[in-house]
Formats: C-alpha cells, sequence, structure tokens
C-alpha cells in the first residue's frame, strides 16, 4: 500500500511551502513534490503605473531581498528611459548592494544554516536554531552575528536613505549622493565588516571542515545534481553581483552560453506543471528535457556556488584567496556538491566587504553628479542582478507617456525550482528506505536539501502566530498512522 | 512607559495591510500621548525586529492572522509569551519571532518582556493577490474593526487590562 509523508509548512523557509513524499508499498520513496503557493497578479498590478514608480513598489514584493528588486527594476527602468545613468551612480548603487549582501548572508548563515552543522543535523529541532548554535559557539558571537548584521543595515540607511524598502533609485541614477561625513561614518564599519566576514569563514572551517562527518556529507552524500551553473560575471568572468554578463557553465567547467541581459528571452525560457504554480526555468535553446541530470540537461542553477562555478576567478584579492581555498578543499572547480553553498555565501561576502573597501577609497565615490534626469523615452528595458538567492530578471515596457504596459520577473529563486525538486527527491530516496520510519533527523536532512538554496517564497506572506511549523504525516491504507509536529 | 505602537504588513497585499492601517488610525487617535511612538509600517521580522523593539518597554502590535474557521474581521489579542513558535511573521528570513527575542534577551539588549508585547491580530482572508485594497468583507468591517481595537488599546495602555488575556470577538 503506497504512503505519503507531508511536510507543510517548512520551517526556517519565507513563505508557504510543502513536501509530499511519495512512498511505494515497500516502503522507499517513489516521488516527491515540492510545492509553494505563488503570489498573484504582480505584473499586471504594475501595469497602468507610471513606469518610474516601480523602483519603489517593486521592494514591496518582498521584505527578504527589497533592495535586490530595487536594483533589478532600476536598471530596467533607466532602459525605458534611454539608459544614461553617470558612472557614479551605479558605483553608489552597487555600493549599496554589497551591504544589502552582506546583511542577508549574514542571517541566512548564522541563523538558517549553521544550526544544522553547528548543533547537527538530527539535533532536537528544539535547539537546532541560533540559539542552540549560540550556545554551542558563544555568547560573545552572538553579539557579533546582531552587531555585524545591524552594521550592515546601517550602512544601507546611510547610503540610501532606508535599510528596508529603498525609495532611493531613480530613472538616470540616485536620488542622494554620498557626502564625505557621511564616508567617514561608513568607513570604520565597512573596516569592521570586513573582520567579521574573515571571521564566519574561519568559523565555517573550524565548525564545519574541522568536522570529518560534515565533510562527507558535503562532498558524498546525496546533496549533488550534474546540473549548469548560472551567474552574472565582469568582462574578467568574475563574480559581479550588481552588473555584467550572464554567464552559464556546465557541471563538467565548460561554458554553455554567456549574454548580455537584454538577450535573456533567447537565453531562459519557463516550463509549466500542473501540479505546481512556480514555474520552472531552463535553457530555452536546449529545450525543456524533464528534470534530468547529465551534460545534455537543460536544468541550471543560479546559487552562491552556481555564481562561483561560473567565475574563473573572484573580483578581490582576499576572496580570490578563500575561493582557491574552498575549491582545493572540494576537489576542483566547479563543484557540484550543493552544501557548500553555505560556504559560498562565506566566500561572497569577503568579496561583497572587500569591495566596500574599494569604493570608500574611490575619490569619485563622494561626486555629486549622481543622476541624469532622462530626457527621452525609448520604452523598454531589462535589468539584471544577482539576487543572494539567484539572477533576478525584470522586464519592463511602456508607451510613449512612461505608462507601464507589461512587466515580467524571473526571481531569483524560481530559477532554482527545478533542481530543488530533483535534489529532494534524491536526498528523500537516499534516506527514506524500507523498514525503515523516517525521524527528525532524517525529514531535517530532506530540508537541508532545498535549504542550501536559501530559498524564499515570502513575498510578505505571513501568519501569526503559527504554533505548528512542521508536520509530518505518514500515510498507509488511506489512513494517518503516524504523525510528527515541531 | 515608553511605548511603541507597530503596523506589520504589506500595503500592497490585500488583506496583508490591515495591521498598518490600523496602526496608522490609532496611532493617529493617540496622537499626543505621552512616551507613545507609532511606527504603522513595519515591514521586516526575525533579528531585525530587534532593533525595532529596542529601547521601548511596552509594544503594541497590529497585525493579520490566519487560524482554521477564523471569520474576516474577528480579532485576537495575546502576548508575545503566546508566540513559542511563528511560523513565517512578515519578512522573517532568519530567525523566528521567539527566537529572535530570546536571543536578544541573552544579550543583554534592552527588550520589552514577552509579556509587554501586545499583539493585535485580524483574521484575514487574502494575502497572496496584489492590491492596494483589502478584501470587501474586511473593507466593509474596516472602520468599526478600528474602533473596537481603539478601545481595547486605550484600555491597554491606561492599564485597565490586567494581564491582557486572550481576546476573540467577533466580527463587528
Amino acid at each position: 500500500m503506497s504512503r505519503t509523508i507531508k511536510i507543510d509548512p517548512i520551517t526556517r523557509l519565507e513563505g508557504h511551502g510543502k513536501i509530499d513524499i511519495h512512498l511505494d508499498d515497500r516502503g522507499a520513496v517513489e516521488d516527491c513534490f515540492f510545492q509553494i503557493p505563488e503570489l498573484r497578479g504582480f505584473e499586471r498590478f504594475v501595469v497602468g503605473r507610471p513606469i518610474e514608480e516601480l523602483p519603489r513598489i517593486v521592494t514591496r514584493i518582498c521584505g527578504v531581498c527589497p533592495a535586490s528588486h530595487h536594483m533589478a527594476s532600476a536598471k530596467a527602468v533607466d532602459g525605458c528611459f534611454g539608459g544614461e545613468v553617470p558612472p557614479v551612480a551605479h558605483k553608489l548603487r552597487e555600493m549599496y548592494y554589497q551591504a544589502h549582501f552582506i546583511h542577508s548572508h549574514i542571517a541566512h548563515f548564522y541563523a538558517l544554516a549553521a544550526p544544522d552543522f553547528v548543533c547537527g543535523p538530527d539535533a532536537d529541532p528544539a535547539v537546532r536554531n541560533i540559539l542552540g548554535v549560540v550556545a554551542k559557539v558563544g555568547l560573545g558571537i552572538g553579539g557579533q552575528v546582531i552587531k555585524a548584521r545591524a552594521l550592515a543595515q546601517d550602512m544601507q540607511r546611510i547610503i540610501g536613505g532606508r535599510s528596508t524598502h529603498p525609495v532611493w533609485c531613480l530613472p538616470g541614477g540616485v536620488s542622494k549622493g554620498l557626502s564625505k561625513a557621511e564616508l567617514a561614518e561608513i568607513k570604520p564599519m565597512v573596516a569592521e565588516l570586513s573582520k567579521f566576514t574573515d571571521f564566519s569563514l574561519k568559523l565555517f572551517k573550524d565548525v564545519v571542515l574541522g568536522n570529518p562527518a560534515y565533510v562527507e556529507l558535503i562532498l558524498k552524500g546525496p546533496y549533488t545534481l550534474d546540473v549548469h551553473n548560472m551567474g552574472l560575471v565582469d568582462t574578467n568572468n568574475a563574480p559581479n553581483f550588481y552588473d555584467g554578463q550572464v554567464r552559464v557553465v556546465d557541471f563538467q567547467g565548460k561554458e554553455v552560453c554567456k549574454y548580455e541581459a537584454a538577450d535573456y528571452q533567447k537565453y531562459v525560457a519557463e516550463h509549466v506543471e500542473s501540479w505546481t504554480y512556480l514555474k520552472f526555468p531552463y535553457l530555452k535553446q536546449r529545450g525543456w528535457k524533464g528534470f534530468r541530470e547529465g551534460v545534455d540537461t537543460s536544468i541550471y542553477c543560479a546559487t552562491p556556488l552556481a555564481r562561483l562555478n561560473v567565475a574563473d576567478r573572484m573580483a578581490t584579492p582576499r576572496a580570490q584567496a578563500a575561493f582557491e581555498e574552498m575549491f582545493r578543499t572540494l576537489g576542483g572547480h566547479p563543484c557540484k556538491a550543493l552544501l557548500a553553498n553555505h560556504w559560498a555565501r562565506l566566500v561572497e561576502m569577503v568579496q561583497n566587504a572587500e569591495t566596500l573597501e574599494r569604493f570608500c577609497a574611490d575619490p569619485e565615490i563622494t561626486s555629486d553628479k549622481y543622476r541624469v534626469v532622462p530626457e527621452r523615452i525609448t520604452g523598454e528595458g531589462i535589468g539584471i542582478v544577482e539576487a543572494m538567492r539567484g539572477t533576478l530578471t525584470h522586464h519592463y515596457s511602456c508607451d510613449d507617456k512612461g505608462i507601464c504596459t507589461s512587466a515580467n520577473l524571473i526571481v531569483g529563486t524560481t530559477n532554482n525550482n527545478a533542481p530543488i525538486q530533483m535534489v529532494t527527491k534524491k536526498v528523500a530516496q537516499s534516506l527514506i528506505k524500507p523498514g525503515k520510519e523516517p525521524d527528525q533527523g532524517i525529514l531535517n536532512m530532506v530540508e537541508m536539501a532545498f535549504r542550501a538554496f536559501d530559498p524564499c517564497y515570502s513575498c510578505a506572506t505571513h501568519s501569526l502566530p503559527g504554533q505548528m511549523p512542521m508536520e509530518i504525516q505518514i500515510w498507509q491504507g488511506g489512513e494517518v498512522r503516524r504523525r510528527f509536529a515541531r | 512607559m515608553k511605548t511603541l505602537l507597530l503596523g506589520m504588513g504589506n500595503p500592497i497585499l490585500s488583506d496583508d495591510a490591515v495591521g498598518l492601517r490600523l496602526a496608522a488610525d490609532i496611532g493617529q487617535r493617540l496622537a499626543g500621548f505621552p512616551d507613545l511612538t507609532v511606527q504603522s509600517d513595519c515591514s521586516v521580522g526575525g533579528l531585525e525586529l530587534l532593533d525595532v523593539l529596542s529601547g521601548y518597554a511596552r509594544v503594541v502590535v497590529f497585525d493579520s492572522i490566519q487560524t482554521v474557521g477564523g471569520l474576516p474581521g474577528q480579532w485576537h489579542g495575546f502576548d508575545a509569551t503566546a508566540l513559542c513558535d511563528t511560523m513565517h511573521l512578515t519578512n522573517v528570513h532568519d530567525a523566528n519571532f521567539a527566537t529572535a527575542l530570546e536571543l536578544g534577551r541573552r544579550l543583554g539588549m534592552p527588550l520589552p518582556e514577552p509579556s509587554a508585547i501586545h499583539i493585535f491580530g485580524v483574521e484575514v482572508t487574502d494575502t497572496s493577490t496584489f492590491s492596494e485594497r483589502m478584501t470587501p468583507a474586511l473593507e466593509a468591517c474596516f472602520p468599526a474593526l478600528a474602533d473596537a481595537i481603539f478601545a481595547e488599546t486605550c484600555r491597554l495602555m491606561l492599564g485597565t487590562l490586567p494581564g491582557f488575556p486572550l481576546q476573540r470577538a467577533s466580527p463587528p
């Protein structure tokens, strides 16, 4: 008799979501579906509004990565007005965005990823959280985490006026520049964040790499996929989070394609399945080939690890050293061990901090030439940035009065929808075997599969108070035989 | 007592705006109340809430809620001691509300006691459709809802609501 294991909702994952694991008569995993509801009608909601309002509206799509939407939207709107943006405006936007990346990566690593490794993947769910991490590594480190996160937030406020839901980017630039006094305020904050990113990297090495079981889990566990990698790179094929070309590299390191934002529709298409609202982006020129691994697949990951996999090098020296150490430890570049995403985030944070240092030393950064008022409407714009959890695309068009006529968004997590499906099933099949009932530890290890992607489906949906963040039901013969709740 | 009125939600996600609208409405009515700060538009959660709550002795939160069998416009009053665990309080991408509060407390941050964090949760039906208007049922009952929660907030602020026990009211 077949059974269904239901995990709904998922802990430590923004927005609603559930995993249905279907077992066959023997108790082996037959199939696995990761389903989420999609927010409705955003692309229709913005039609008819002045196009310059969109960067302010899109920040409300999601409170987790508002700056990512703000930046991608600003770039798309720039395009609708002819695309002229002064260099210092791009630098200021990029500076703001580095701080946003650090803020987000700190939250993910310490609150979401670290509990699995510091407390252990099979630890009691009641202690497998940031409190458990702090209990193990020390209260002082907890204080440093809170302080570093607040510094990154405050830096965004100083540069762009707001840390959450920014309204700073305008067509042709930004609404305020950076004064010399503000720069002086930021410099020591950057120095502190630089130390913290180095510290976080060391902590990962000490706690995770210092435990052979975790290294084994990362390198030899079921958390791997033979799919392609996607990410933005600069002209040296180093990661760039704000701008550049989109590069796709296969799991063996061979470049599949490289394109400008304006050409994204030639390279990416979206597949629809009847059992989920969320689409499945794939490489258009290869066609949809299903949820298949292999060098011929059309599925790709767009994650921190994918960004480092498509890069030939990092853009800054300390990050380069961390990049080399990471791939040396992982057995070469590229790497398909998805749990290494947690490490990749920390390497990215080092580049973020070093890029901030570079901007602080740039004499142009306090220039007052931070905006060019657009004088023409060209009607179409496409903006691509790297959101923390994947490549983010905004594509708008407007009429000759600047009123939005269409909008299309491919958000970071959507890129990873197919690989999340695939690895969740792979891990479930690996861990749940006939005759072995899944326990909390096993189910958390299934969750770890998609948590590596840092998926986010929130866009500000929420509800209170939620006494039951996780429920697992095991069905047999049409009846619930076992129920887990936490 | 230094008090914060906090509206939580998303202004363009249908019923998710109810907390923001309540905070704006009630905050306006309480203008001039001593030691009172009104933040009517808060869209953060988790660790970021520590920055928002830090320094206040009392916080009154207005938010949306969905429970099994709840009707739009019903509201619940409870305090943070009831939040053993939160599913996804607004934009939490990190720790949940209760965990963040506990972490802040252990780190010695000046945070209100859980019993001094009072939450009004209004039952909603749609928090996933982009719209600047709430669903018709909630829009229709909003004026009376705001009156009722304003009255409860006043009782709370004046200290005449001992213990602020769990309340459940019918739709106005």
